[in-house]
């Protein structure tokens, strides 16, 4: 992994813009050492041919036309850089929302890391909230799985718990990059306004 | 059913068989809707030489299950379908699939319900329980105590690790085999998780470290995806081969779990009876978390400060609920060394019990050190014990049988360790030799109610050098002659210099004098680092800390001339370039200076004068740089801390009770676990002088309503994160307005904006902390 993109993308879910003091370069590059030290990076993963009935709808239909078929994942971090956060809360608020925002970035990132063992032809990992869909979809993918054997749970809120994880589908036999035009959060978003994006542009 | 039986064989998988017959569906439900090919499973399994059979029940309970049977109905046939075998029956206890809070919202008492259920449901039906494939202590702690209260049948409990050799949760084979041996389980072990040659290593860990019988159930190797499922590789033959090695090393029941067949069942069959090798399992005394394992087998330190004698700060925290005081706390005495922490929460008037439970999961939230829960109401012990996630040291029993007849029972029930005093009816007496007849009652006694030697620690007392000089020595005798009985031991350390000058000195030196004489445990204040340096270098001198590795790591960069307090952040001072005045420090976010910069102000200008004339102003400059994009979050918080140290010291001008710009309520709704946008929010409303009253995440709106109606706050401030909790966030708005709260009702989260929050009738959105807190401001300036 690549830690000056690791670094980067910690720095935009913090909303760093124009130049960034050298002094939070260093805190960040610490609370990601801690990040990392504190990751138990877990996934499980399915692969389809045919679509599951939700996936029939838009805007998974459209997501995964020309796809030959389809993995359902979920991925997680684990819950000890959350629980991290949580203490550093109480002690030094500022380290806490810098290492949160690090187990973001690295969360992504290795995720994006796992996903290799799909294959090259793939898409990017949609996740039920993106781009119209419900987030109440991530049900279906934790029907599909079971992720708690990883120690996912999916609330009664739509949420997932441990809060560094993730849902989605990936496309097969196809490629496609991410866009903003396919996040949920693209129309307030700073960055989009600002031209930017809020993730690594290519992989780290 | 253990005893004397020899080597004991389980059933296998049940998923793989249900595969292969092509069964589909929630695997419980089979129990009604195809009774027969479960029963023939069971009966397959029976044949292959089971001795017992589980019940085709895993996951079933009231939460896990969700479908349309009545859960009394799948129960019932699950273990009807199981006695068809003609077969000792053991119910199949899963987890709930539901993360405990704080990372899921699951309850202690919610899970342990859910299981007490099942147990209620089954006792008369079953043989025993087997929990199996938990990944989480705390819920297994939970599900054992749950089938342990409600049944008199045997428990058997098994948990899955993964290849780092923790649970999902991050204890370790030691941790749980010790946890579970304390909360008196019949048998305990590993299933699923691996295959048998990766569980080995782990297996042997357990047995090393307990004399229960240990069970184990692999899964027949490592899953392989193929062919669009998870299959399992290894042999009959090859799990076979394994089975004999771990019959070898001392388990003492063997079945298997995902991918195992009646086939491999019927390959280890042969290893039913066999006699399961005696073992012999040096004890030594340890305490624990979920993830941390204390030995007394050398010096330990119990950091002393979660105890409110002596500190109002901390007296108030507790009075006020105030969780976030008591975690600071622990986390700093965790980095100043300390091994395990003392919890003590008697204040007069309240409710020591419950404040001791919220203290607990507080503090184990946060912390990974064990604790030692210290109260003199046996009570609140145990309710500090049963909602702990580890085991605990108990402070204390002393050699009065009206409590020893108080606490042992609940250190037995919980598996914990217990300090015992030496003194009793008669008080402290005086030479080390009646102090040791006392220590000796005690452990006889612990002995009485199950509790063994190793765990019993005994504190042979400090009393003060200014008024009993000459029993400085008898407390220091007393040490030995525990040691002597094969006992650890623990003092209150600082006691020793009550009532003479330069008390660090005497302190030190006594410590020193008093490891000497054998003591394991130091109960001393971990922040003094003259008194942690002590036991350092005692480490070495005693040849503890092999090759002063320790030592040398911590001491590595300490100037000749500057004592062991300096040595630490000697390099961050050096490099703080320095600040001006209070404003400077502000706007640099720097919380040492700001505090001391305002200590000069207050003794030139009035309180309000610096809040208004510095401390405002600052901020607001900080808010703008923040909007220009000028300065970044943690910046912002930074200067927020800077801030909130500076109002700290002009708190104490205004008084205790000074509320000095306004209280708020905050909230993260129910439902909502993502709470780090109003914790930012609190520390800038803090940084500005308003006191805030933090309700937490995945709040009830029953408790908002409380909260706001009790504290009748400025403004009560609500966040959600994500689109489902906004109508938690809607419905707690509705109750507030119901009961007659009229604070103005703010909201914020990232699917909010204004109209939305004109929507569900909030009174205004702030999009970020900066502007919630000019929000606030302005109605602050209003309400004059």
């Amino acid at each position: 992994m690549n830690s000056s993109e690791l670094r980067r993308a910690a720095c935009a879910y913090l909303g760093c813009r124009g130049e960034v003091p050298e002094e939070l370069f260093a805190l960040v590059d610490g609370c990601m050492e801690e990040a990392r030290s504190l990751a138990h990076f877990r996934a499980v993963a399915r692969e389809y041919t045919a679509p599951l009935p939700f996936l029939r709808q838009e805007p998974y239909a459209g997501f995964l036309a020309g796809c030959s078929g389809y993995a359902l994942v979920a991925m997680t971090l684990g819950a000890e850089a959350e629980r991290r956060v949580r203490a550093l809360m109480t002690l030094d608020p500022a380290r806490a929302v810098v290492l949160d925002a690090c187990a973001s970035a690295l969360v992504e990132c290795e995720a994006d890391a796992w996903e290799e063992c799909l294959g090259p032809a793939r898409t990017y990992r949609f996740c039920p909230g993106y781009g119209g869909s419900d987030v109440a979809d991530n049900a279906y993918i934790f029907r599909e799985l079971d992720p708690s054997r990883i120690g996912m749970q999916l609330l009664p809120s739509g949420m997932i718990a441990p809060q560094k994880s993730m849902a989605g589908i990936v496309g097969l036999g196809k490629r496609a990059h991410r866009t903003c035009e396919n996040c949920m959060a693209a129309a307030g978003c700073i960055y989009k306004k600002e031209g930017r994006t809020c993730y690594p542009e290519k992989g780290c | 059913m253990l005893s004397g039986k020899g080597l004991l064989i389980f059933d296998g998988g049940m998923g793989s068989e249900f595969e292969r017959m092509g069964l589909e569906g929630d695997p419980v439900e089979l129990n009604v809707t195809h009774p027969e090919q479960v029963r023939a499973v069971h009966r397959a399994y029976v044949q292959a030489g089971a001795d017992v059979i589980t019940a085709n029940s895993f996951g079933l309970n009231r939460i896990k299950y969700r479908g349309e049977y009545p859960l009394e109905r799948l129960v019932r046939a699950a273990v009807e379908n199981a006695r068809s075998a003609g077969r000792e029956v053991f119910f199949d206890v899963g987890p709930t699939g539901a993360l405990l809070a704080p990372v899921g919202t699951l309850t202690f008492d919610e899970a342990y319900e859910a299981y007490a259920e099942i147990a209620r449901l089954t006792s008369d039906m079953v043989g025993g329980y087997i929990a199996e494939t938990f990944s989480d202590l705390y819920e297994l702690k939970a599900c054992v105590l749950a089938l342990k209260e409600c049944s008199d049948k045997p428990v058997y409990a098994t948990v899955t690790f993964d290849r780092t050799g923790r649970t999902l949760t991050g204890s370790t084979p030691e941790i749980v085999a010790l946890l579970l041996e304390g909360l008196g389980v019949d048998a305990l072990g590993v299933n699923c998780s691996l295959g048998p040659a990766e569980l080995f290593p782990l297996v042997q860990r357990m047995l090393a470290v307990t004399d229960l019988p240990v069970i184990v159930q692999p899964n027949r190797g490592l899953p392989v995806w193929r062919e669009g499922r998870t299959q399992y590789d290894l042999s009959d033959e090859e799990f076979a081969r394994w089975a004999e090695k771990y019959a070898q090393a001392g388990v003492a029941v063997l079945g298997g779990c995902c991918g195992t067949t009646p086939e491999t069942i019927r390959r280890i069959a042969h290893l039913k009876g066999r006699e399961v090798p005696a073992r012999s399992v040096p004890r030594v005394t340890q305490v624990c978390s979920a993830t941390q394992l204390v030995a007394m087998d050398g010096v330990r330190i119990c950091g002393e400060r979660l105890n409110p004698t002596g500190k109002p700060k901390l007296r108030d925290a507790l009075r006020e609920g105030n969780a976030d005081y008591l975690v600071a706390e622990a986390l700093r005495q965790e980095e100043a060394g300390a091994d395990l922490l003392d919890l003590n929460v008697g204040v007069p008037g309240l409710d020591e019990p419950a404040v001791m439970q919220r203290a607990v999961l507080a503090v184990q939230e946060s912390c990974a050190l064990p604790l030692q829960l210290d109260s003199s109401d046996a009570a609140a012990l145990e309710a500090g014990a049963r909602y702990y996630n580890g085991i605990p040291l108990l402070n204390s029993v002393n050699g009065e049988e009206a409590v020893m007849a108080r606490v042992f029972p609940v250190a037995k029930k919980y598996g914990a360790v217990v300090l015992g005093l030496t003194m009793d009816d008669g008080g402290v007496p005086r030479t080390a030799r009646e102090r040791a007849v006392i220590a000796q009652r005690i452990i006889e006694r612990a002995a009485q109610y199950g509790i063994p030697r190793h765990r019993v620690m005994i504190d042979t007392l400090v009393l003060t050098a200014s008024a009993e000089q000459p029993l400085v020595g008898e407390t220091l005798g007393a040490l030995s002659l525990v040691r002597g009985m094969g006992v650890n031991t623990a003092l209150g350390v600082s006691n020793v210099s009550f009532g003479l000058p330069a008390r660090a000195l005497l302190n030190r030196t006594f410590l020193v004098m008093a490891l000497s004489h054998g003591l394991n445990m130091p109960i001393l204040n971990p922040l003094d680092a003259e008194m942690t340096g002590a036991v350092r270098a005692f480490d070495v001198l005693a040849n503890a800390d092999r090759g002063a590795a320790r030592y040398i790591e911590l001491y590595k960069d300490m100037q000749p001339a500057a004592g062991a307090a300096n040595a630490a952040g000697a390099a961050r001072t050096a490099e703080a370039p320095p600040v001006k005045n209070l404003y400077e420090s502000v706007l640099r976010g720097l919380a040492g200076e700001a505090a001391s910069f305002a200590a000069a102000e207050l003794a030139q200008h009035a309180p309000l004068e610096v809040v208004n004339g510095t401390l405002i102003p600052a901020l607001n400059e900080v808010g703008a740089l923040y909007a220009q994009g000028k300065l970044f979050l943690p910046q912002l918080i930074s200067c927020a801390e800077a801030a909130k140290a500076a109002f700290a010291v002009v708190g104490e001008k205004f008084g205790k009770d000074a509320n000095v710009r306004g209280k708020i309520v905050l909230a993260t709704v129910k439902g909502d676990v993502h709470d780090i946008g109003k914790n930012i929010v609190k520390v800038v409303a803090q940084s500005h002088g308003y006191t805030v009253v933090d309700l937490g995440k995945d709040v009830a709106k029953e408790r908002v309503v409380e909260a706001a109606l009790r504290e009748k706050p400025l403004v009560v401030g609500l966040s959600a994160l994500m689109t489902t909790t906004v109508k938690s966030m809607e419905e707690t708005i509705a109750a507030l307005r119901a009961a007659g709260c009229t604070a103005p009702i703010y909201v914020g989260g990232a699917v909010l904006n204004a109209q939305i929050a004109r929507t569900i009738g909030a009174d205004g959105y702030t999009p970020d902390a900066p502007s919630f807190v000019a929000a606030l401001d302005a109605l602050s300036a209003r309400r004059g």
